[in-house]
């Protein structure tokens, strides 16, 4: 984007307000994209020709990466290249593609690094199912430690009734009145 | 009193951290932003643009098949790009294979002044103002360059400038292989 | 990732203090979770993924950070596969018991923390092993997160109601019945309060009451009045530790429902409004009433006026910006932010269509701030239990063996 030195804009005589100077040219490209007839005088519209296909390319933008950026959605960025793509899925849309078009059409150009959602295939198969299988796993290890500890247990001894020490002392604390005694 | 455990299982922390760090190690010398393209040893997307220079002449892709030549993404606005033109102006001159300009979400006018003042060494520039080609070859960061050969595939993509190492060390070795 | 290594650190410790079981796990989550942030560190700032706080992609500072991270956390895994041999079983507890319970809970957290690890991590392993580049991002974690988390967040109302060495799970099935009936009831309801059925809510809200009604179930189980006291003496008596708990639980309940419901229902719209024009926002409306101009310290400002409304009375006026500084050439957009207990509103001035009328942006997100309420909740309850009696044994009686047994 170039930059221009500020001040180097001039101010149209007869322009009284700044912000109506600032703001010239925006009206007249907005108004392009903006519903206009059929809206009621109050209910303010929405902008955009078709609200329900900009929310749908909005839906699929947001699983998308934004190349330029650090980390945005395609849904969420304002950088050049955000804006041409999102066009070229409103356009797509209205086409009539299918969302698995429609990634496709991006994958083919741009490989799986601009899918949030990391396709399911031969390389993302740990990824996909890495999460389970500790989970599963973990589980299991846990079940199968504790009984090996509770049969390591057994064989020293340690058995599940109180051993009489233990049986004293909690009959003394039982006894005590002070407010600690707790209940389980 | 003390129980030994399995030794091994004690170690396995250890080992999995040892990967990890191999890993991040690896990673340190990797560039997590750049994208390889989908497009390497596939057709290179038809295009048919206006020229740059010529408002009424066509630049078709098609016109280049039986050729080895490179296409450049370039824009005026693009700094980085001002680095590698004088590495492209002095190949062009010496070398065999045309180099076509992809003039990249511009203005005829500020492109034009632009070649003027850092040189042309494109046999021409087409004009792609909306992108749209410019989607189609998966260009994302300006300026990237394609090498493709006779039968139109794309065999090689540079991301970023194009450098006298580069240049030397792959472009013109493949160049050669892909010449035949 | 630390967070999850160290609340399940912290509930690995409730063990280890009661039982002096699992000692060698308590150590090894305790290295876990610092090595964990250690590690955050080094993948944020050596440029490893991409990220706005990365050095230069220098590759020497990462490479510094690394023999760091090998140092701390190789060392502690060397020294503790060293000494973890030696430390004995500690005392028995059966399979279905708390105990075992907060193991389970540590299985899942930490198999949540590894889904983290690996979802992060996996692009770099993909692109170092030349396998592909590809992205990983909130799609993938919030697939994977969700349904490893449910399970702990089940166990957060059984856990507490399970005895210590051998839990009675019909016992406990018994007790739960009414927390349970409560819980199936809010799922069903409560989507429906805010407008619109979704099971995502549903199951949600089902979580959210499942904790907060056993957590009830448990607390009225200790304070309701018997030939030991009434409710007044009862509550006096409850163990801090205890209490920061239950204080804890509940607030990540209230943490879920703020998720769920900011998911469930918030609103989002661009629309175009001239003087006059009305939006709906959820129960409100926001009803734009024009523009003022104006000179701040330093800049120009045009100010929108837009009047929120309830059931046709105005509640409050929103006055969302655009600034003009002098040093540059585009303006600032300050966006107006209302917050409230039940949601936030947020509007945003964009560009102008006409003389009168801009482009607004209009966010509705209710219950947004019951996810930092949720937080600070949870914050409550650690220092609820960092301030327990327990922990100062200097100050307490001749007879350590009476607290060895004590509490929470």
């Amino acid at each position: 984007m170039t930059l221009r030195a500020p001040g180097t804009h001039r101010r149209a005589i007869g322009q009284r307000s700044f912000w109506q100077w600032r703001y010239r040219h925006a009206a007249a490209a907005l108004l392009l994209g903006v519903a206009l007839a059929g809206a009621s005088a109050l209910e303010a519209p929405e902008v955009g020709d078709n609200p329900a296909a900009e929310r749908h390319m909005l839906q699929l933008a947001a699983e998308l990466r934004c190349l330029q950026c650090q980390n945005q959605t395609l849904a969420d960025s304002n950088a050049p290249l955000a804006v041409d793509l999102r066009q070229e899925i409103r356009e797509l849309i209205a086409k009539g593609q299918t969302d698995q078009q429609i990634k496709e059409y991006l994958g083919a150009r741009y490989g799986d690094f601009v899918f949030y959602r990391p396709p399911v295939q031969g390389n993302t198969l740990l990824l996909w199912f890495g999460p389970a299988l500790l989970l599963v796993g973990g589980l299991l290890a846990l079940y199968i430690t504790l009984r090996r500890r509770l049969a390591r247990l057994e064989a020293e001894g340690v058995t599940a009734e109180l051993s009489d020490a233990d049986a004293r002392r909690a009959q003394n604390l039982l006894d005590e009145e002070n407010g600690e005694s707790s209940l389980s | 009193m003390a129980q030994s455990r399995k030794s091994l299982t004690v170690f396995l922390p250890l080992a999995v951290f040892l990967v990890l760090a191999w890993f991040l190690y690896k990673g340190l010398y990797l560039d997590p932003r750049e994208v390889p393209s989908p497009l390497i040893d596939k057709p290179a997307p038809d295009f048919r643009l206006e020229s740059l220079s010529t408002p009424g002449r066509i630049v078709d892709r098609k016109e280049m098949l039986g050729k080895v030549w490179l296409l450049n993404t370039w824009a005026s606005w693009c700094v980085a790009c001002r680095e590698e033109h004088p590495v492209l102006v002095e190949f062009s001159r010496t070398a065999s294979i045309p180099i076509v300009g992809l003039n990249y979400k511009d203005t005829r006018v500020d492109g034009m002044r632009w070649l003027a003042q850092f040189g042309n060494p494109y046999v021409d520039s087409a004009f792609d103002q909306a992108g749209r080609v410019g989607i189609d070859y998966g260009v994302y960061a300006v300026p990237e360059t394609f090498l493709i050969d006779k039968q139109g595939v794309i065999r090689f993509k540079q991301i970023g400038p194009v450098t006298p190492e580069l240049l030397q060390n792959t472009l013109v070795p493949l160049i050669q292989r892909l010449n035949g | 990732m630390p967070w999850l290594a160290g609340t399940a650190l912290m509930h690995s410790l409730a063990v280890t203090e009661k039982r002096s079981g699992f000692k060698v796990w308590t150590v090894l989550l305790a290295i876990f979770a610092f090595s964990l942030s250690l590690l955050g560190t080094f993948l944020v700032r050596s440029g490893v993924l991409t990220s706005v706080h990365a050095f230069a992609s220098d590759p020497r500072r990462g490479v510094f950070i690394l023999l760091f991270l090998g140092v701390v956390i190789g060392g502690s895994l060397a020294l503790f596969a060293w000494r973890a041999p030696k430390v004995g079983l500690g005392e028995r507890f059966e399979v279905i018991s708390r105990e075992s319970m907060l193991l389970a809970n540590n299985v899942l957290f930490l198999g949540a923390a590894a889904s983290v690890l690996l979802g992060t991590l996996y692009p770099l392993l993909l692109d170092a092993l030349g396998m592909g580049k590809i992205s990983v991002g909130p799609p993938y974690f919030d697939t994977v997160f969700v349904p490893l988390m449910a399970p702990a967040l089940f166990l957060m109302g059984i856990g507490p109601l399970a005895r210590w060495r051998k839990a009675n799970l019909p016992e406990i099935a018994a007790r739960l019945k009414w927390a349970a009936g409560v819980s199936v009831l809010c799922a069903i309801a409560v989507p429906f309060l805010e407008g619109r059925w979704s099971f995502l809510v549903a199951l949600g809200v089902l979580v959210a009451a499942w904790i907060v009604s056993s957590s009830l179930t448990n607390l009225w189980s200790r304070v309701r009045p018997t030939e030991g006291g009434n409710i007044g003496t009862k509550l006096a008596a409850l163990p801090r530790g205890y209490l920061g708990m239950l204080a804890a639980h509940i607030g990540v309940a209230v943490f879920i429902v703020g998720i769920t419901l900011v998911k469930g229902y918030e609103v989002e719209k661009d629309v175009r409004m001239d003087t006059g024009d009305t939006v709906e926002l959820g129960p409100y409306t926001a009803r734009f009433s024009g523009t003022s101009e104006g000179t701040g310290p330093n800049y120009l400002y045009l100010r929108g006026q837009f009047d929120i409304l309830r059931d046709g009375k105005v509640v409050r006026t929103m006055h969302p910006e655009k600034r003009q500084f002098v040093s540059k050439s585009e303006p600032m957009t300050n966006a107006a932010i209302a917050t409230g207990f039940t949601g936030d509103l947020y509007i945003s001035m964009g560009e102008p269509v006409s003389k009168t009328a801009w482009v607004v942006r209009v966010y509705y997100k209710p219950f947004i701030d019951w996810i930092w309420g949720g937080c600070l909740i949870m914050a409550c309850g650690g220092v609820l239990a960092l301030s327990d009696r327990r922990y100062r044994l200097e100050r307490r009686s001749a007879n350590p063996s009476a607290l060895a047994g004590a509490t929470a």
